[in-house]
């Protein structure tokens, strides 16, 4: 996924790039506005951030000039927070408005969400996990081990799925309750230890012991 | 204006009248007139001035009515002296001069204020809106090189954040006067804004420990930006005055006439005699005063801005128990109709 970031502010603009390459997206920086919109039309772009106050040219204008031609989903990043510069930037035919300043998780899950709106073939989420013989089924909401089957709740499934993406990695307990208020569950660290030691009996249940690790002072891993 | 304080009023011309009866009954016992003459013209004389008095009381009395009527009618008292009724009084004419200088004078300072203050609060909002760089390239920052593993820059970002966060209160005070320039009414999912608030503060709560539980499943009619402001007003004071296993339970009750959002904590609680002053400007009280630098500003805004809204913002508190934030949403019955 490439995604161009257009954005006055260096050290902003230098920022985005890192944020986003660490969420695995490619990333395009334009920095001279003058033919933003051509720039753009030639780099293969799947998303595309754009800030509305441009010096010498309004974003609103480089979004007309690209939707004339192409349908690439727009974010548009400001400062500015008037309902109507929202309603005029939607008009214009962005596809979300974020205001600055904005949160880390909260503009990534936004691309995420506009991306999945405007691509829906390119994420077709994998809903069976498998690490050494268990399988965590997304869909169904359950863990199998051979024949054996556990039903979870919402919390156990999401911190499993974590430490399934994260197999072999040592996950820190911060990450991992981060990663769980990013995904609507909203506990602290005592109840993920509680939910954790539930886990491991549901796991015992089905036969499997020792599967979470715990490295004391660091975190969990499987 | 009573008849009598309008006599009182003409006691001067009343003592002259008197006087001038018994100069004439004396000039005319002097010059053998017969006593009955006297007598009439003197009945004659009480019935002429009497008439003229009733005249000119219910006259003047009128012009006064409508003077007072003009005044309960005008929303901006100031502009009586543009409005006065006409009179060919002399007195009246001057009164009403230098009443019309005067109201001028204040229109004009009170253009002149109106200006300056609008003056300043578009400064204030361009303010915020430059500051709003600086903030988010440092919070970008710290979240990068957080995520590397330094945990100092974790402690600047939660920093930043609290500045992000009195910026925001400055301006949506600044706008809080004028919030129908900047609300655009529509469905709003109650879920959506409140995890956008809680993923917002994150860091930060997790920090401090907190779980929180949400349940919103109703929509409502208005601007989510707005209610996500005072949302976070409200979970920030929860997490201020925390008790030890800090629980927030986020939910929405329908009834017939509105939504509730209603935010629990199980922090401690607002004391009985002080729970009616919390959304006075200024007010701390005693938990503000024991924790943490309050101003007593969050709760005066927040409550400003739902009465604007036209969303009610209320408090409950049981000793022992927590406190209860709640947002109602009336649902207008003109809606549902169509």
């Amino acid at each position: 996924m490439n995604i161009v970031v257009i954005e006055d502010e260096p050290i902003i603009r230098n920022e985005l790039k890192i944020l986003l390459e660490n969420a695995l997206y490619e990333v395009t920086l334009i920095e001279t506005f003058d033919h933003a919109a051509d720039c753009v039309l030639q780099t293969r772009a799947d998303l595309i951030l754009l800030d509305l106050n441009l010096p010498g040219i309004s974003g609103l204008d480089i979004c007309t000039q690209i939707r004339e031609k192409s349908e690439i989903p727009i974010i548009f990043l400001t400062s500015r927070t008037s309902s109507m510069d929202e309603l005029t930037g939607m008009l214009k035919g962005g596809d979300d408005y974020i205001t600055k300043p904005y949160q880390a998780p909260l503009l990534l899950a936004r691309i995420a969400a506009v991306l999945k709106r405007t691509n829906p073939s390119a994420s077709n989420e994998v809903s069976i996990l498998k690490v050494k013989e268990v399988e965590l089924n997304l869909a169904r909401g359950c863990i199998c081990h051979k024949d054996k089957k556990a039903e979870l709740t919402k919390n156990e499934l999401k911190i499993l799925h974590y430490l399934f993406l994260h197999a072999g990695e040592i996950v820190s307990r911060l990450d991992l309750v981060e990663y769980l208020w990013d995904n609507q569950v909203f506990i602290d660290d005592n109840t993920l230890s509680v939910n954790v030691t539930r886990i491991r009996g549901k796991l015992k249940s089905i036969g499997i012991e020792d599967f979470i690790e715990t490295k004391r002072g660091m975190g969990y891993r499987i | 204006m009573s008849f009598w304080s309008y006599l009182k009023d003409k006691f001067l011309l009343l003592l002259l009248q008197a006087v001038c009866m018994c100069i004439m009954g004396v000039f005319l016992c002097l010059t053998g007139y017969p006593v009955a003459d006297f007598w009439l013209i003197l009945i004659a004389w009480f019935v002429i001035l009497s008439a003229w008095l009733i005249t000119n009381w219910l006259e003047r009395r009128r012009y006064f009515q409508k003077m007072d009527r003009i005044l309960e009618g005008l929303d901006q008292r100031y502009l009586l002296g543009e409005l006065m009724p006409k009179s060919w009084h002399l007195e009246d004419k001057l009164y009403q001069g230098m009443i019309r200088k005067s109201n001028k004078a204040v229109i004009e300072r009170i253009h002149q204020i109106e200006e300056e203050e609008s003056d300043y609060k578009e400064y204030i909002e361009g303010w915020v809106h430059e500051i709003k760089a600086p903030i988010t390239s440092i919070s970008l920052i710290c979240e990068n090189r957080r995520k590397q593993g330094d945990s100092e820059y974790g402690t600047v970002g939660l920093e930043n954040q609290k500045i992000e966060n009195y910026v925001d209160m400055a301006l949506y005070y600044a706008r809080s006067e004028e919030v129908y320039k900047d609300y655009m009414i529509q469905e709003t999912s109650l879920e959506a804004v409140v995890y956008e608030v809680l993923s917002k503060n994150r860091q930060f709560l997790i920090e401090h420990q907190i779980q929180a539980e949400v349940d919103c499943q109703d929509k409502v009619y208005t601007d989510g930006k707005w209610i996500s402001f005072l949302l976070n007003q409200m979970i920030l004071n929860s997490v201020k005055y925390k008790s030890e296993h800090p629980l927030l339970k986020i939910y929405t009750r329908k009834t017939e006439k509105s939504v509730l959002l209603i935010l629990e904590d199980n922090g401690i609680c607002i004391r009985k005699e002080e729970l009616s002053r919390i959304f006075d400007k200024g007010f701390t009280g005693s938990n503000g005063r024991a924790h943490e630098r309050a101003t007593g500003m969050g709760l005066y805004i927040c409550k400003k801005l739902s009465s604007k809204l036209g969303v009610d913002l209320r408090a409950e508190s049981t000793w022992g128990k927590g406190t209860k934030m709640m947002i109602e949403f009336p649902i207008s019955t003109y809606l549902s109709k169509m």
